[in-house]
């Protein structure tokens, strides 16, 4: 039988064709990024040139990376716990508040997930609007009596990133509070209700029975949030395109410019190297909170 | 107040709380549906919350043929799909031979393949863009299919390998004793097993591969190449402007099928999704 | 099995991707307009024109965005690749290709052509002082003039009678709207373009219409107090509300909309806004809106018959892929390109006119006899600026206009990338 389990050739029909395409498209790319961190200039121009460590001495004095990075991290914390926490809560809602119609009201939360990012981005530009009308935001705020919170959302500094997070948290709650209310599904009724026979309340019930047994679930799902909050591109781009001023330029977006715009291949592969390393720290530092992985 | 009444006041808080969130959900798309048909001035001339005061159905004549809508949607499916049937077949067969096959590299394999899940998009931009070029994939289907199937492999043989872990070794030692090759193994008896982890991997790649506008940016200028995502950011004219009831026409156009589409597969979805595959 | 399926698969994915087989002679063109909009339609038009006696010719039009023209351009001129024709921006963009080697000497090409005087004069000098060669590199594919448009309807709710001729008076102007209950201007800043323009604009009038050009050249600081002065200056209209609430909210197309609606009087724009103008759905008329130069400035060396020039984007051809066919093409085209436009579209797009159409609209006649009166000429913010610098000018514009960077850092942001690339 271990035969069968040996076989060169099916291992390699099987491991071959995909381990190739990863290597070439996935892993030599980094190799590559980190060679050109040491190049000055545009790659495959006149100006080409072996730099040295000048583009990292470069990094922690230019201003305007140190702001990426920072908006980068804010965004990350916002829409992680934004994410994770409305998914959690939406599932706890879904499974005991939910009577009828579920699967339609899933559906509905769900739906978003389908949407094109720059739809989204479009939709929410409108909604966030002040000039020369107010959107529907300023419009509901203006029509409560709130005049005072009118403001252009995605125009000041102040605000633009969290009504950027805003829009990037109402997609994903659907997915998440998906995931997280398959893992509800699977404690069995008879635990939660021997709890409540037992008077939890609802918070008691919540803290001591179902967060520990969710916490697996809730580490891949911060997880998920995490890297794909990192790489903040798509959803900025299309709604502030990272204005006002650099108030919601992600990394990703100054190493597109810096690579793409100003023509800097070597500065732009020493940005996109960062961006690797914070992802594979934060990663490490997430699993952490995974017991059972790290046996 | 009797705690009869006290409870049937919380159903019915709890009901409005619902009705509140399905609206929060649903109205901005309703919005959408109604400012496909206004007129440019319409945008300008009245409130955001105004409904359509006619049908102006030339935003949707200019998003079909202006806006290329009808290739871009089709180019995003094509895209998908393609990538989507590579992606299973690769991390379905890798994940594999990674759990369940005995070889000396195994472990560092799995390491290996498990390093790609933290690798932003952004790192290997640069570098895809000089591989392509000098490869010819630049600006053709092909590329754009290749490197969203490698972007996809880590993640997707994470979350089966995690489920094949769970699948008692006896299953397919019975399968071996039953005189099975390697191949029947896999397609007659784990491949039916993992109807729900396989889902799980199709909705969640999908919904990346849908939604990517980075990689078919950088690597898709041809018109007749560009995904809906690139299609929807360049409803710019000349100077960078904006028709907006060509845009909402255009969302509109690709969220109809989208939302048949989900309506249809909707429960497989939520099923894969629930199934267990993504608890690791 | 699965091996079978697999190379299935891959099979079928390379097969797809390999689409277009090439034809006898296809003239490949990067546009930034599609087949049926403006230059892109232009283009189009002439070459099925041209395809009528050259059955074995082919066009194919590709689309990239605006936004991404320049890094596209650049990728394929790296790689070889660039396509036969191809839309792009003049000023330093252009430079680099033409120090590069790789863009078509056009004045060479037109010379042994014997059309080159299709090409009409003012748009050949133009081009060429924003490249600073004396021969042509490009080709026009329109020449705009820029200036403020303001709705005459709100002018007279205001109590305004004439236009303003200098800036103290057009601030002036500004206060008699507001007093109205009007927003004076419409400023699309979320494109970040149609502030700068306004900083620009101050700046031709203070400092002289080369004082962009000196600055780029390093003969001029960008921290001048003129530069200070202007950028000080949007700041100021945007803080006392002529520019209405969250004015980088608002894209250029809503605010151009906006004037046209009258909700607010001016706009700065270029004379492509004509497009606009003429349309039937235009709610302010036939003759609603009006035009005024770029007002003075006290102490400037400005006047009012120097204009603010544009040629948009531009037309290049790959130096390598010029051949025999391409040359009888571009023949066709400069040739025919003038009147096509203006019998088409009432547009001038710099080339020489044989024929002017019969009915022109009143703002086609408006923009006619102001590029009569034009004197001398400035260009855009950016045109004399590197893609970086260009880049942090309207980036940075947004956080001048929301007063969360003053108006020296605005300018000392500017130097500071000049001397890291200098």
């Amino acid at each position: 039988m271990n035969q069968v389990l040996r076989d060169k050739k099916a291992i390699a029909a099987f491991v071959v064709p995909g381990l190739i395409l990863y290597t070439l498209l996935v892993i030599l790319p980094i190799v590559w990024s980190g060679y050109y961190s040491f190049f000055d200039g545009t790659a495959g121009m006149k100006n080409w040139a072996f730099a040295g460590l000048k583009n990292y001495g470069k990094l922690f004095k230019d201003k305007n990376f140190l702001n990426s990075l920072s908006v980068n991290m804010r965004y990350v914390l916002m829409v992680t716990a934004g994410q994770v926490f409305f998914g959690l809560l939406m599932a706890l809602i879904f499974k005991f508040w939910v009577k009828k119609f579920g699967a339609l009201v899933r559906t509905i939360v769900f739906f978003p997930v389908v949407l094109p990012t720059v739809a989204v981005a479009q939709l929410f530009a409108k909604i966030y609007e002040i000039q020369p009308h107010y959107g529907l935001l300023n419009s509901l705020l203006a029509g409560v009596g709130l005049e005072s919170w009118v403001q252009p959302w995605i125009g000041k500094s102040s605000t633009a990133l969290g009504a950027l997070a805003a829009m990037d948290i109402w997609v994903a709650i659907g997915f998440y509070s998906v995931i997280i209310y398959g893992a509800l599904l699977d404690i069995s009724n008879e635990i939660i209700e021997a709890a409540q026979i037992d008077g939890c309340n609802g918070l008691q019930l919540f803290l001591h029975i179902l967060a520990p047994l969710l916490r697996p679930i809730l580490v891949t799902c911060v997880i998920f949030s995490f890297t794909g909050t990192v790489k903040m591109f798509e959803s900025a781009l299309a709604l502030t395109g990272g204005g006002p001023g650099t108030a919601t330029r992600s990394l990703s977006m100054y190493m597109y410019d810096t690579a793409f715009t100003y023509m800097k291949t070597g500065y732009g592969s020493t940005i996109a190297l960062v961006i690797f390393l914070i992802c594979v720290v934060g990663s490490r530092i997430i699993r952490f909170f995974d017991w059972d992985y790290r046996k | 107040m009797s705690s009869k009444n006290t409870r049937k006041l919380a159903e019915a808080l709890k009901t409005v709380l619902i009705v509140v969130i399905v609206l929060v959900f649903l109205y901005p798309l309703f919005w959408m549906v109604t400012a496909s048909f206004k007129q440019p001035t319409e945008f300008v001339s009245k409130p955001a919350y105004a409904l359509n005061s006619g049908f102006y159905f030339q935003n949707y004549v200019d998003a079909w043929t202006r806006g290329h809508m009808s290739v871009y949607f089709v180019n995003s499916l094509i895209n998908t799909l393609l990538s989507l049937v590579l992606i299973v077949i690769f991390s379905v067969t890798i994940s594999f031979a990674l759990t369940k096959m005995q070889w000396k590299l195994k472990g560092f394999m799995a390491a290996y393949f498990g390093f790609g899940i933290m690798v932003p998009v952004a790192t290997t931009l640069i570098p895809l863009a000089q591989i392509f070029q000098k490869t010819g994939l630049y600006n053709t289907r092909t590329g754009l299919v290749l490197v969203y199937t490698a972007s996809a492999i880590s993640f997707s043989v994470y979350l089966i390998t995690g489920y094949l872990r769970a699948l008692p070794d006896e299953i397919i030692e019975a399968g071996i004793v039953d005189g099975c090759s390697i191949y029947r193994l896999m397609i007659d008896i784990v491949l039916p097993l993992m109807k729900n982890a396989i889902i799980t991997v199709l909705v969640i790649q999908f919904f990346f591969k849908w939604n990517d506008l980075i990689y078919s940016m950088t690597f898709a200028s041809k018109s007749s190449l560009k995904t809906m995502q690139t299609g929807l950011l360049y409803f710019e004219n000349e100077f960078g402007s904006k028709n907006w009831g060509a845009i909402f026409a255009s969302v509109s156009i690709s969220v109809m099928p989208m939302l048949f589409m989900y309506l249809a597969l909707n429960k497989a979805v939520i099923e894969g999704m629930t199934a267990g595959a993504v608890k690791g | 099995m699965t091996r079978k399926v697999l190379a299935l698969v891959l099979a079928l994915t390379l097969a797809i991707g390999m689409v277009a087989m090439a034809q006898a002679k296809t003239i490949s063109f990067l546009s930034i307009w599609a087949e049926d909009y403006d230059n892109g339609k232009l283009l189009t038009d002439l070459s099925a024109k041209y395809k009528e006696d050259h059955p074995d010719f082919d066009f194919e039009l590709e689309l990239v965005s605006s936004d991404n023209l320049q890094q596209k351009v650049a990728t394929l001129a790296v790689s070889n690749d660039l396509p036969d024709v191809f839309a792009y921006e003049s000023g330093t963009p252009l430079k680099t290709m033409i120090e590069n080697d790789y863009v078509l000497n056009v004045s060479e090409a037109l010379r042994e052509l014997g059309v080159e005087d299709c090409i009409d004069a003012g748009a050949y000098s133009f081009l060429t002082n924003l490249v600073g060669t004396e021969d042509l590199y490009d080709l026009p594919l329109g020449l705009n003039i820029e200036g403020f448009w303001y709705n005459k309807a709100l002018f007279e709710q205001a109590g305004i009678e004439a236009a303003p001729t200098t800036w103290d008076e057009m601030l002036e102007d500004c206060e008699k709207l507001m007093a109205a209950g009007i927003q004076p201007f419409a400023v699309g800043g979320a494109d970040q373009w149609p502030a700068t323009r306004i900083i620009n604009a101050y700046v031709m009038r203070k400092l002289g219409v080369d004082a962009m050009n000196k600055m780029a050249a390093g003969e001029m600081s960008y921290t001048d107090p003129g530069m200070i002065e202007a950028a000080q200056m949007l700041q100021d209209m945007c803080e006392k509300g002529y520019f209405g609430v969250g004015p980088t909210t608002v894209d250029q197309n809503t605010a151009a909309q906006m004037i046209l609606a009258g909700e607010a009087a001016i706009i700065y724009n270029g004379s492509w806004y004509t497009q606009d103008l003429v349309a039937p759905t235009n709610p302010a008329g036939e003759d609603g809106i009006g035009f005024f130069n770029i007002p003075t400035v006290e102490g400037g060396p400005g006047t009012l018959t120097e204009y603010s020039m544009n040629c948009g984007t531009i037309l290049c051809l790959s130096k390598d892929k010029y051949d025999e066919e391409t040359a009888d093409w571009l023949k066709y085209i400069v040739t025919n390109l003038g009147d096509y436009a203006m019998s088409e579209f009432g547009a001038l797009k710099g080339y020489v006119i044989n024929e002017y159409p019969e009915t022109m609209s009143k703002y086609s006649i408006l923009v006619a006899e102001e590029m009569g009166k034009v004197t001398g000429t400035s260009t855009w913010f950016e045109a004399a600026m590197s893609s970086e610098l260009s880049n942090i000018a309207q980036v940075n514009v947004q956080s001048l206009m929301n007063g969360e960077m003053t108006a020296e850092e605005y300018a000392q942001s500017l130097q500071d990338v000049w001397d890291a690339n200098n």
